[in-house]
């Protein structure tokens, strides 16, 4: 699958300048940067919910998006996850995965941060699709809580052969989980290869720069 | 929910203490310290005197007046209820209306409201029952006769009687006029009677069949200078009511009008002495705003007023005993 | 001897004609008004909240504008549409209860778009992105946001209820305060305080403030249930 046209302008500011992105099936990708390299804007794009500056980023693939804050309804847990599907089965085994099985029949807007990560990825997960884009998944749980939505996310790409487009803070997130990193920096993708290779070593200025900040 | 249940409370507990807070100033107004200026200081000081006579015409709306809209342009089809009119004015001008407004509130008050004039025009006309198209008659009338309750005993009779419903609009007879005038009312009782000429003057006014005149007067009663019973202007022993409206501007002593309009109003400017130029323009009272109180509101509300700055003011007779009948429900004092 | 309290409470259990009909015309026209502002009001603020298209600000902007008509100008206005001369004439809704809920109608609308508008506005965007990235169509979202929106709408009806209760201005100019027609509580306490019936005025205001008491109550009883 490829996009093509990944361009986006605010206020006169290019956010995004990538000319075209190809995603192979079956793949995870992690999509890392420092703050304001255009990671979110990519995921955004792909998934169709802004335009971009000519357009829709038009694809026939079935696109599963998770923003970074998702929006939790005011309806039970369950219910929640019910939009997307009405598999009983599955809906049990997410809940049990993310350990919020307790929280099934708890408000969801009334849950805290991590909870809300937590329905957000279950209730995105009851469906099938054949990309995902995640939008730091991560970044509202704890430890344990994202080791578990890794797990379950690898599970899904392999159960369903789907490609996994993830934006991630986390190098150490990249490099447990992704077939492939893509570095963006300034709105361009400054390097894209096998995580060994991007993080081991990096060929890219600000890359390295990046890197060895993280690692410090 | 022990939440809400105390917010239930608190919301009930301040509900009450307004309720409470309402009535205080008549309770707390009550004890033994000084009689209250609530109720009873206002009396009649000045009646029964010539100029003093408040009569009362019905005039039909005519349906071929010359109506103008807002903006001044014509406006040639103004529905009005002319046979539902000529039955109410046929039936208030018959014998049984007559006798019936003529007892009116002797049971009450002890004392006639109103009185037939004696050249009043009669009616002989048969009154159709009411149709479909006639059953609505839209009264414009002045608040003395609607808050009298004398309309309140008088229409239901006629109602009932003949199967017209008739839609009671009260305010002062300028108001009451003006909405005759913009197609709004098919009969008016009124009490002023310049303005009424005028009204037959611009055409708005129509000739019913067996009368021979637009404006029929039949009642009147009186207005009556009303004050305080100490009458620090001494007005009861003025010669006429002219003497006394003097000796309340010479004195300068508060004096409480309608401002409205009203036929009360517009009788009141004409007994103030002429060289003061007292006109309903609020620029000619300009000078007197010391002891001359324009309110523009109700008869009931100036009343208020009056009693409770101890000033004088001109009503009408009725409204006034009914008045004073209604403070007698008040705390006493 | 009586005070209004007693007043009011006698007069509720007295069962009289008048207060009855008076109490029935005030339900009716506020009854009316209200639900017809909802049904005009939520749609609209739901488009003012939710869509983005030219001249969306300007509309806000007149919005507002139009939530502080004043009442009597609103009630001069269709005064002078419905009179006897007016352009509306035919149509003969002046000193009727339907002349008055329009009236009212002009007036509350504005005020549950404004009560709406805000909170779509609030929710909206994460709600659209969320859905859009589930793959739901629009017209799912769009009852996804109405069943979201449920409380809200709940508090707006009452709201706009309680200002239709209240309402005195535009009534009594429309609506001319006659007896067993269009008299509504508001306008019966101005005629009682106008004739210095006092103690009745103020019984009326009491049982006015009870129903507000009530409608309050259910608002605040609501609002806990949504927060729940």
């Amino acid at each position: 699958m490829i996009f093509t046209g990944l361009h986006k302008t605010y206020n006169g500011r290019r956010v995004l300048d990538v000319d075209s992105l190809e995603l192979q099936k079956g793949r995870i990708y992690a999509v890392v940067g420092a703050n304001g390299s255009g990671k979110s804007t990519l995921a955004r794009l792909c998934a169709g919910v802004i335009k971009a500056d000519g357009g829709y980023v038009k694809s026939d693939v079935h696109i599963g998006y998770l923003p970074q804050k998702s929006y939790a309804f005011r309806m039970s847990t369950r219910r929640n996850l019910r939009i997307n599907g009405s598999d009983r089965e599955r809906e049990e085994h997410l809940l049990r995965e993310l350990k919020i099985n307790g929280l099934a029949s708890a408000r969801a807007n009334k849950l805290s941060g991590g909870e809300t990560a937590r329905m957000a990825l279950a209730r995105l997960l009851m469906r099938e699709y054949e990309l995902l884009i995640l939008d730091e998944p991560g970044s509202a749980m704890d430890i344990e809580a994202t080791l578990l939505s890794e797990k379950l996310i690898t599970d899904y790409r392999d159960r369903t052969g789907c490609a996994v487009l993830i934006v991630t803070h986390s190098l150490a997130q990249a490099q447990r989980m992704s077939d492939e990193v893509i570095f963006l920096s300034g709105g361009v993708i400054a390097e894209q290869g096998s995580p060994e290779a991007i993080i081991g070593s990096p060929q890219n200025e600000k890359t390295r720069e990046f890197i060895e900040f993280y690692s410090k | 929910m022990k939440k809400y249940i105390s917010l239930i409370l608190v919301l009930i507990m301040a509900f009450s203490l307004c309720a409470c807070t309402s009535n205080a100033p008549e309770e707390t107004a009550t004890p033994e310290v000084t009689e209250a200026p609530a109720s009873v200081d206002l009396e009649i000081l000045v009646e029964q005197d010539d100029s003093m006579i408040n009569t009362y015409s019905l005039l039909a709306v005519n349906d071929k007046a010359s109506f103008v809209d807002a903006d001044g342009n014509a406006v040639n089809d103004v529905e009005l209820n002319t046979a539902g009119a000529d039955a109410l004015i046929n039936w208030l001008l018959s014998d049984e209306g007559k006798r019936l407004a003529a007892d009116y509130g002797y049971a009450e008050y002890g004392e006639f409201l109103f009185y037939m004039l004696e050249n009043a025009p009669a009616s002989e006309g048969v009154i159709p029952n009411a149709t479909e198209e006639t059953k609505t008659v839209r009264l414009s009338t002045t608040t003395s006769v609607n808050d009298s309750g004398l309309l309140g005993y008088l229409l239901p009779i006629f109602q009932k009687e003949y199967g017209y419903e008739v839609e009671v609009f009260s305010a002062g007879t300028g108001k009451a006029i003006a909405n005759a005038k913009m197609g709004n009312a098919d009969v008016i009782l009124v009490h002023a009677k310049a303005q009424e000429e005028a009204f037959v003057e611009e055409g708005f006014a129509r000739v019913i069949e067996g009368m021979d005149a637009e404006r029929l007067s039949y009642m009147y009663n009186f207005f009556v200078l009303c004050g305080p019973a100490a009458d620090p202007a001494g007005v009861k022993s003025a010669e006429d009511v002219l003497a006394a409206f003097k000796l309340i501007a010479d004195g300068g002593y508060t004096f409480v009008s309608r401002g409205d309009g009203s036929g009360t109003h517009t009788k009141e400017l004409a007994l103030w002495p002429a060289e003061l130029g007292i006109t309903a323009e609020q620029e000619s009272f300009a000078d007197y705003t010391e002891w001359y109180v324009s309110s523009n509101a109700g008869m009931g509300v100036c009343l208020t007023m009056a009693n409770e700055q101890g000033a004088y003011i001109l009503s009408d007779k009725a409204t006034f005993l009914t008045f004073c009948a209604n403070d007698g429900v008040l705390p006493e004092a | 001897m009586s005070t209004a309290l007693q007043k009011a409470v006698e007069f509720i259990f007295s069962g009289s004609a008048l207060l009855k009909d008076i109490i029935g015309v005030t339900l009716r026209m506020s009854l009316a008004s209200s639900l017809a502002a909802l049904l005009i009001g939520v749609p609209l603020g739901i488009i003012l909240g939710s869509g983005s298209f030219p001249g969306k600000r300007i509309l806000i902007v007149l919005n507002r504008t139009l939530m502080g008509l004043p009442p009597v100008v609103c009630g001069l206005l269709c005064y002078l549409m419905f009179c006897g001369v007016g352009p509306l004439r035919h149509l003969k809704l002046l000193y009727t209860v339907k002349g008055m809920v329009i009236a009212q109608i002009i007036l509350i609308t504005p005020i549950v778009v404004g009560m709406m508008e805000p909170f779509i506005s609030s929710v909206y965007p994460s709600m659209r992105e969320t859905a859009r990235g589930l793959g739901i169509s629009r017209r799912r979202t769009l009852g996804l946001v109405i069943n979201e929106s449920r409380y809200q709408i709940i508090s707006t009806y009452l709201m706009a209820l309680s200002r239709a209760l209240a309402e005195v201005g535009a009534v009594s100019m429309v609506g001319g305060a006659i007896a067993y027609k269009t008299n509504v509580m508001t306008t019966a306490i101005m005629n009682f305080t106008n004739m210095g019936n006092f103690t009745t005025a103020l019984a009326l205001g009491i049982i006015l403030l009870a129903i507000s008491l009530a409608v309050n109550i259910v608002v605040s009883l609501m609002q806990g249930g949504a927060d729940r």
